[in-house]
């Protein structure tokens, strides 16, 4: 029996039941897989269950798409955009969630309050110095290099500020996707090799810097000094992100 | 009076956690303050509801307003859930793939390299900064800088 006309009509209408379940049916399954993967193999960064479940889900999503005869992004919008919006939004609260790291150990916030927010200034300054000249060294042309500047931020932040200095939000957008899968991919690995286990402060700061949210998760998992400066970056950063990079921008002669 | 001060010292740290939707009302509460908040920043500098919430329930926790065994609970739970819940924004990602495209095979591949790069950067760099400031702190203000 031939299942894709039968598919193609679900597809073409976003509004149908199934499809909702399908989004989260799909994301939970690759995410699973994942997890399963990233046991038996003890742990091999390459399977990190969100990583996977980023891959395995855009490969099943192409190959339904190609099986079907439509584009990928048409397929994407139709089929699996309800039910991961769905999930998406759980973020909202999620986000919000690490005000308990972060008030556990207020402790720290308090002694600290001016290290942390110099820390997140200056650091994310030079970042954007030493990031602005590897996108120039590696032939990016401006909008692409003003694309990458925001990347720090949380993309509801990063997005709109791209667009302001001549960037492509969407470019931004899944930068600040990757910076999330990356660091959760290679946070450990990352913390071995350049020495950060000896500074819990430096080292959340920069976990939720470069991480966000996703990183702010990781660092929880390692200590709640932590989890707690990780969240706190979320924050500061996005702040420091909103008031800097426009200047930096019209500094550097990108807009 | 010692064993008293251990009885509300234990009170304290054990007490039972908030009926589940007690605990969802209030994370639903702050996010809809935070969404009437939110619209209320200049386009220029746009401040996104999450992150006005992550504020907002932090001053409430830190003026004691609400109590951690009020949030604790269901906060844990979505943080164990973030890594899944980021799974949408990663296969989003088949939406825009033709921005590694668009510029040529070698845009694209650049593009990636820097997004790789940069992730370490911002990663290496703000916590080198962080050790530098707790080095000053340490050295020419003589603040402990330990932590447990």
């Amino acid at each position: 029996m031939n299942w894709a006309p039968f598919l193609g009509k679900a597809v073409a209408n976003p509004a149908s039941a199934p499809l909702l379940f399908f989004g989260i049916f799909l994301s939970l399954i690759v995410f699973l897989i994942g997890q399963y993967l990233f046991k038996i193999s003890k742990g091999f960064f390459l399977f990190q269950p969100l990583f996977v479940g980023m891959v395995l889900g855009i490969f099943i999503l192409w190959l339904m798409s190609k099986w079907l005869g439509v584009s990928l992004p048409d397929f994407y919008t139709q089929a699996y955009k309800p039910g991961g919006d769905l999930l998406f939004w759980f973020l909202n609260p999620a986000t919000i969630a690490f005000a308990i790291p972060l008030y556990r150990r207020n402790d720290v916030v308090k002694k600290f309050w001016l290290e942390i927010v110099l820390s997140l200034i200056v650091g994310s300054i030079i970042s954007l110095f030493v990031i602005y000249y590897v996108a120039k060294i590696f032939g990016l042309n401006n909008s692409m290099i003003a694309s990458m500047l925001p990347q720090a931020a949380t993309t509801a932040i990063a997005m709109p500020i791209s667009g302001a200095i001549g960037g492509v939000p969407a470019v931004t957008a899944m930068a600040c996707i990757l910076n999330a899968v990356l660091i959760y991919a290679l946070a450990d690995f990352l913390i071995k090799i350049f020495r950060l286990n000896s500074d819990p402060v430096g080292a959340g700061l920069g976990l939720g810097t470069a991480g966000h949210t996703v990183g702010s998760a990781k660092a929880v998992q390692l200590g709640s000094v932590q989890g707690a400066m990780a969240s706190i970056a979320v924050v500061v950063i996005s702040i420091v992100i909103d008031l800097v990079v426009p200047t930096f921008a019209s500094m550097m002669g990108l807009h | 009076m010692a064993s008293n001060q251990q009885a509300a010292k234990t009170s304290e740290v054990e007490h039972e956690p908030a009926p589940i939707l007690q605990q969802m009302a209030i994370f639903a509460t702050v996010l809809f303050v935070s969404s009437l908040i939110s619209p209320l920043f200049p386009k220029s500098f746009p401040v996104p509801t999450p992150v006005i919430g992550l504020v907002l329930m932090y001053v409430l926790l830190a003026s004691h307003i609400i109590k951690l065994y009020q949030v604790e609970k269901m906060a844990d739970f979505l943080i164990s859930l973030i890594a899944f819940l980021f799974v949408p924004s990663g296969i989003q990602m088949a939406n825009s793939l033709n921005v590694f495209t668009d510029g040529g095979a070698m845009t694209g591949v650049m593009l990636i390299v820097t997004i790789i790069l940069a992730t370490i950067i911002l990663l290496v760099v703000v916590a080198y900064t962080t050790a530098g400031f707790m080095a000053i702190s340490r050295k020419v203000f003589h603040k402990s800088t330990d932590v447990d």
